[in-house]
This record gives C-alpha cells, structure tokens and sequence, in this order.
C-alpha cells in the first residue's frame, strides 16, 4: 500500500526527515510515536502533498505508483487521506458541503456519478451518530467554533465518509477525553478492512489499546530508529524515549538544551540500547 | 487634471444648460456648481482620496449628459414586494410613481417634490464630495422618495442602468431620500449596465434620517466591465436614527464611491458593510467618513476587499469624533485579499478623536488567501480553482451574511459565483 524509502526531507533549508525508511502493507495498521519534534507530523503532510516541503531524496510508493509526483488533491482522490493534528477552521465554508464535495471529486475521479443528496445525508447522519457529534454541526462551517475534541472527531467523520484506502490520523487523538477516545477509536476500527491501511501518529499507548496496531515504530529525528509488534508501545510508555535517542547531538547544542546530568543519561541511553 | 479638461467642462455646461430642467437642479444652482467645480478643480490621484481612483476615464469621457437612450429590455426581475423605478442613463424609464400610505416616490424632473438646495451646500463642503457638483451640474432625472411613519415597513427599489457610450455623454443618477421620524424603509439600489459599453455614471445620493427613521439600504454596482462609476452618497442622522448600509461593488473598471454620515442627533447609529471585488484591471475604490457630531452615536465600518489579476481595491474609512460626541462607540474591520501576485489592496483606517470618553476599537488586515485552509480543502480532493474560490466566497462572508432579504441575497450570491466561478455548485458550499 504504501512505501517509503530513505526518505529525506527539509523545511526551509533544514533537514527535518533524514533517511526515513517505512512500509504498509494493505489491511495493516501501524503506529507512529516519538518526542516532540521528531518529523511525525512532516512525515504526514508531505504524505499529504503539502507545499513548503522540499523532497531532498528518496522515494514514496502508494499503490504502487509515484506519490511524490502527484498534486495534493489527487493524492486525496485516489484514497490517501490526513487526519490534521490542528485542523483549520474555515469560516463561512459549510462542513457539510465541504464533505460532500470532496465525496464527488473522488466520485468523478472513478467516472462515477454524483452522489445522490438524501443518501449523502442520510450516510453523514450515520456516520455522526456513530461519531456521537451533534447534527447542529453539520450546518456550521468548517470547524468554525469546534472544541478541540470536536475537530478531531470532525476530522474522523470524514474519513469514514470519504473511505480512504489509507488513513494517516496526526495525533487525532490529543485532546481527546476518555469518552471520546474510545468513540473516536470504535470509529476508527469499523473502518479496518483488508484492502485498507493505517497509520496512526500518536504519543500515548492508551490509544494503541482500543486500536490495537500490527506494527509500532519509532522516529526520533527524522528517522525510524525501531520498530515492534504492539508491546514496543507498552515499552516505550515504561522507559521514555531516551534508550532510543540516535547521534549524539553536537556539544553545543546539547550544552543549550540539556543540563549536564540529562545529558549524560541520554548518552549512557545511546550507548545501551541503539539499535544496530 | 489640466485646465484643459475644466474648460471643455465649461464649454460643454454652457452648451447644454439651456435644456437641463429646472424641476430636478435649478438653474442658479448649476451655474454654482460649475463654478465651485472649477474653482476647486476636478479631483487627482495626488489626493490621497483618490490616490487608487481612475480618472484617467474623465479625460475620454463627454461630460454633458447623454441624449436619453430607448427602453432597455432583459433587466432582472423585480425583488418580489418590492415596487420598482427604473432609470436608464440616470432618466426615469419605466415604473409608477408611488404614492400610498406614507410611501412617496416620484421622479425628479416631474417636480411632484421641489428640489432643496441645502444638500448642494452640504456635499459641497467636503473636497472628497466634488464630483456630486458634476451630478448637481448636469443631472437630468432622479428620483425624490419620501417617507413617513404611516408607510410602515415601507420598501422600493432604484435600478439605475447604464447605456450610452461615455463619447457620448455621461448619466447623473440622483435620489434624494427623507425618512420623517420613526419612519422605515428598505431601499434596494442597484446600477447595471446594459450591454457592455464604456458609460461613464457619476451618481449623488442624498438621505436625511428624522428622529427615530430607520433605512436598511442595499446598494449593488454590478455596471459593465468597461464602465466608469462614481458615487457620492451623504446622509444626515438625527436622534436614535438608524442606517444599515450594505454596499457590494462587484462591476465597472473604475468605481469610486465617496460616502459621508453625520451622525448629528444623539443616539444615531451607522452600521456600514461594504465589500468590494476586483479582478482583471479593474480599480475598486471607497472613501467613507462617519462623523460622530451628537453624544452616544455609533459607527460599525465592515469591509472586505478581494484583488484579483491587476486590480486595485481601497478602502478608506476614516471615523472623526467631534468635540461634544462623548459616549460614541465605533468599531472597524477592515479585510482584504490579495489573490494575485500583481493586485494591489490599500486600506486605510482613520481616527479622529477630539474628546475623551469614546470606544473605539479598528482593525485592518490585508493579506493572501490562508495556506493553512487551502491545502485543507486541497487535501480533501478540491480542484486548486474550487477551493481558491472557495475562499474568496467565504471570505465575503461578513458582508453577504448580513443581507436579510433572503431573494436579495440568492440573487447577490449568483451575481459572486458568476463573477469567481462558472460551477454553479460552488454555492452550495457556502452556508
Ligand atoms: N515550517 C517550518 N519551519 C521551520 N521548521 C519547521 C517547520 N515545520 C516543522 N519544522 C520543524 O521540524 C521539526 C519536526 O516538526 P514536526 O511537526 O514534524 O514534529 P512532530 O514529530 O509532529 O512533533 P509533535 O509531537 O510535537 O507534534 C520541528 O523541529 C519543527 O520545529
Ligand atoms: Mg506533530
């Protein structure tokens, strides 16, 4: 489903993805954690097509052809789909309307026709209700005066409209309280199926519970530096991060950043568990 | 502007005056017009006023008025409720003079209501309001409405089109507008043109809220795409009067509109919402002064502002708070959006505060369409163009939410979709 090889990536100038190497075979899911800063939401948007991202090197396959090649919007037509960490609140643009918009250019994408309005309505109904989000937000714009929380779960009710064949949700669940979490992620596993993949950017285990993954990985600085079945969240939420902490950063920067004592742990960290 | 240009002026009033009629503009007074015109000189783009204006158009354009054109035919359909005077190059053309229950509507040249020269004199005073002594000059027809309590929630509407070719003359649309104490009205103006001819329309408009009166005033300038549009429009507030000016500028490739409240009873209130479009080469400018002359009186300055292509749009508003105006709250938001690397937005906010014990609070932003929201609707499939437009739409919001007449705005709508989009659809994005 989706392959990405030796991926290096820079945001004005600066290399934030750095030989990033990962694969989704079609019906898996698989978690992405890692600190602050690590590239997980870079990874997502270049994914998505966003501009501002320079591709330095390497390669990205989704269904077997050229993502990289591919304008955003017909990235999303072919079933890639981004769950945004911070969705944009568009004033004056309806939600519903949007969502309906997007349902018939993928449609028309596959020569299929618009799709029928009461249908339309009566699916987003459904898919709300599953969503536990009030009907009233269907007639607001989008994501104009959500909470927090809703967005995300704004961000989930599309992508079960809209199906994708492979969903990257950024940290869709941050800000979520326990109720919605497991709404949110009861609405995330009906979408689960063989011909479908995804990849879940997230910081806490709790999640990796109701949407058990077949896969963890680990970025730390632009780069996956270990990967596991489920347990390696479980270990990840028991040791932190630091065993997994790649190069030592330069003595300058570390000296800026650390004290002396985080500093050394992090090295004697290094030094115990980098992996090969 | 030469000396060149103020004498073919002269030349062509003298040429003219004699068959101006009398009942709209009398005689004395258009000779004093010109004068005053010429004595101040016709406005230039060193001004700052009119600094984004064009009136390169002027110097190409006759200035006698045009010989009265024949009937024009396709013109939208009247607002349903709505009684309808027709003016075709500023002439009464087609519609009934109204006169019922407190509603009176009559054409100027039929001189059912004398024309008063207290509004020559009051337009006169500003230097931004020159061009409404061109209209006093040479207007042939205009319409006279009067309203009174008895008329309830009294509407009209004004459709003012464009015909002649400015080689041949220009049109002077002219309202005078009272509304007696505790008055309403709901006046719907719009200026069209018919087909697509470079007319040249210099309009004034004068309104005079008694004590309590209150307008809600659509104006629409959706005039052709070679057309010149000016406007001056001057309204006084006594007491607790109420104005909602909504003004959509969407036509014309020069339009400049000068627009001057007093709000000189206590309590009196503005609440003016002006969008304006421009793409292409088209220049979109407004100048709008909200004096605060009476305690406790409020202004709220809405604007937003789209430059496509070459276009240039500006807004100038500017609020003066008079010495005995305490308690006045004003407030002002003015937006625009540059959606072309060669487009040009100026908005100017001003404040002019002679005495303490005021609100006031002004806001002006100009900036691209939001990257964040493109790419958000880009990454949810939308052709670049439908989501760009998307947003330009939805960025009018503020303006078009406020229209209250649902056929109105249906109608405003269409008039924004054809303007950025050929997919009908795209209305139906937008709430
Ligand atoms: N537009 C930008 N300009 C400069 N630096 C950027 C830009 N976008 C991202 N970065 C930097 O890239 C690095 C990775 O950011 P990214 O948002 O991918 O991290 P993340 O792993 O998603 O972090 P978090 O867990 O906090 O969401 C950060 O150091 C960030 O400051
Ligand atoms: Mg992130």
């Amino acid at each position: 489903m989706l392959k990405i090889d030796n991926l290096h990536v820079a945001v004005e100038g600066q290399e934030i993805l750095k030989g990033l190497t990962l694969e989704v075979p079609a019906g898996e899911v698989h978690a992405i954690m890692g600190p602050n800063g690590s590239g997980k939401s870079t990874l997502a948007h270049v994914l998505a097509g966003r501009p501002g991202y320079e591709v330095v090197s390497g390669t990205v396959t989704f269904q077997g052809r050229d993502l990289l090649s591919l304008p955003p919007e017909q990235r999303a037509r072919e079933g890639m789909f981004l769950g945004f960490q911070y969705p944009v609140e568009i004033p004056g643009v309806n939600n519903v309307y949007l969502l309906k918009a997007a349902v018939n250019a993928a449609r028309k994408h596959r020569g299929l026709p618009e799709v029928d309005a009461f249908e339309f309505l009566t699916l987003v109904r459904e898919k709300m209700h599953l969503m536990r989000m009030d009907e009233s937000m269907l007639s607001r714009g989008v994501n104009e005066g959500f909470s927090g929380g809703e967005k995300k779960r704004n961000e989930v009710l599309q992508m079960l409209v809209l199906e994708p064949r492979l969903a990257v949700l950024d940290e869709t669940d941050s800000g979520l309280d326990i109720d919605a979490l497991k709404v949110v992620a009861n609405g995330v596993n009906t979408l689960r199926a063989p011909e479908r993949s995804l990849v879940l950017v997230t910081h806490y285990q709790r999640l990796l519970d109701y949407i058990v993954p077949d896969r963890v990985h680990v970025l730390v600085k632009g780069r996956i530096v270990q990967s596991g079945d489920k347990t390696l969240a479980l270990e990840l939420e028991r040791r932190g991060y630091d065993w997994l902490i790649g190069e030592p950063e330069s003595p300058g920067r570390r000296a800026a950043g650390h004290d002396g004592r985080a500093a050394s742990a992090i090295e004697g960290a290094r030094l115990a568990g980098r992996p090969s | 502007m030469s000396a060149a240009l103020l004498a073919r002026l002269k030349d062509e009033y003298g040429a003219v005056r004699g068959a101006l009629p009398d009942s709209v503009v009398g005689g004395a007074r258009r000779r004093e017009a010109i004068e005053t015109l010429c004595a101040q000189g016709l406005p230039a783009t060193r001004e700052e006023n009119w600094r984004y204006a064009n009136l390169r158009v002027l110097e190409r354009a006759r200035f006698a008025p045009c010989p009265c054109a024949a009937q024009v035919a396709d013109l939208p359909a009247p607002l349903e409720g709505f009684p309808r005077l027709v003016f075709v190059d500023g002439v009464l053309a087609a519609g009934e003079p109204v006169q019922h229950a407190g509603l009176e509507v009559h054409s100027l040249r039929s001189g059912a209501q004398g024309a008063d020269s207290s509004s020559a004199q009051r337009i006169a005073a500003l230097p931004e309001a020159r061009l409404a002594l061109l209209n006093e000059a040479f207007a042939t027809d205009g319409a006279a409405l009067r309203v009174r309590r008895e008329a309830g929630a009294a509407r009209i509407e004004l459709l003012f089109v464009a015909c002649a070719p400015a080689q041949t003359g220009a049109s002077y649309p002219r309202v005078h507008l009272s509304i007696e104490a505790g008055a309403r009205l709901t006046l719907v103006e719009r200026h069209l043109s018919a087909g697509d001819e470079a007319s040249l329309v210099n309009g004034a408009l004068r309104v005079d809220l008694a004590e309590g009166a209150c307008l809600e005033h659509y104006r629409l300038q959706q005039t052709s795409a070679r057309a010149a549009w000016f406007d001056t429009a001057e309204a006084t507030l006594a007491k607790d009067a109420r104005y909602s000016l909504i003004a959509l500028s969407a036509g014309a490739l020069a339009a400049h509109s000068t627009v001057h409240i007093r709000l000189a009873g206590p309590g009196a209130e503005i609440a003016l919402c002006a969008a304006a479009i421009g793409d292409r080469q088209q220049s979109q400018d407004t100048y709008v002064l909200s004096e605060h002359m009476a305690p406790r009186t409020r202004t709220e300055q809405i604007f937003r502002g789209i430059a496509s292509g070459r276009a240039r749009v500006a807004f100038n508003g500017k609020i003066a708070v008079r010495e005995n105006a305490r308690g006045t709250d004003s407030r002002q938001s003015l937006r625009g959006l540059l959606a072309g690397p060669e487009a040009e937005i100026d908005l100017r906010p001003q404040l002019e505060i002679y005495t303490d014990e005021v609100r006031c609070s002004h806001g002006a932003t100009a900036g691209k369409l939001d990257e964040n929201m493109l790419f958000y609707l880009l990454s949810r499939g939308l052709e670049p163009e439908v989501a760009q437009r998307l947003l330009k739409w939805a960025f009018l919001e503020d303006v078009v939410s406020r229209i209250e007449l649902p056929e109105l705005r249906r109608c405003i709508e269409h008039e924004l979709a054809g303007r950025m989009s050929e997919l009908a659809s795209l209305k139906e994005l937008l709430r």
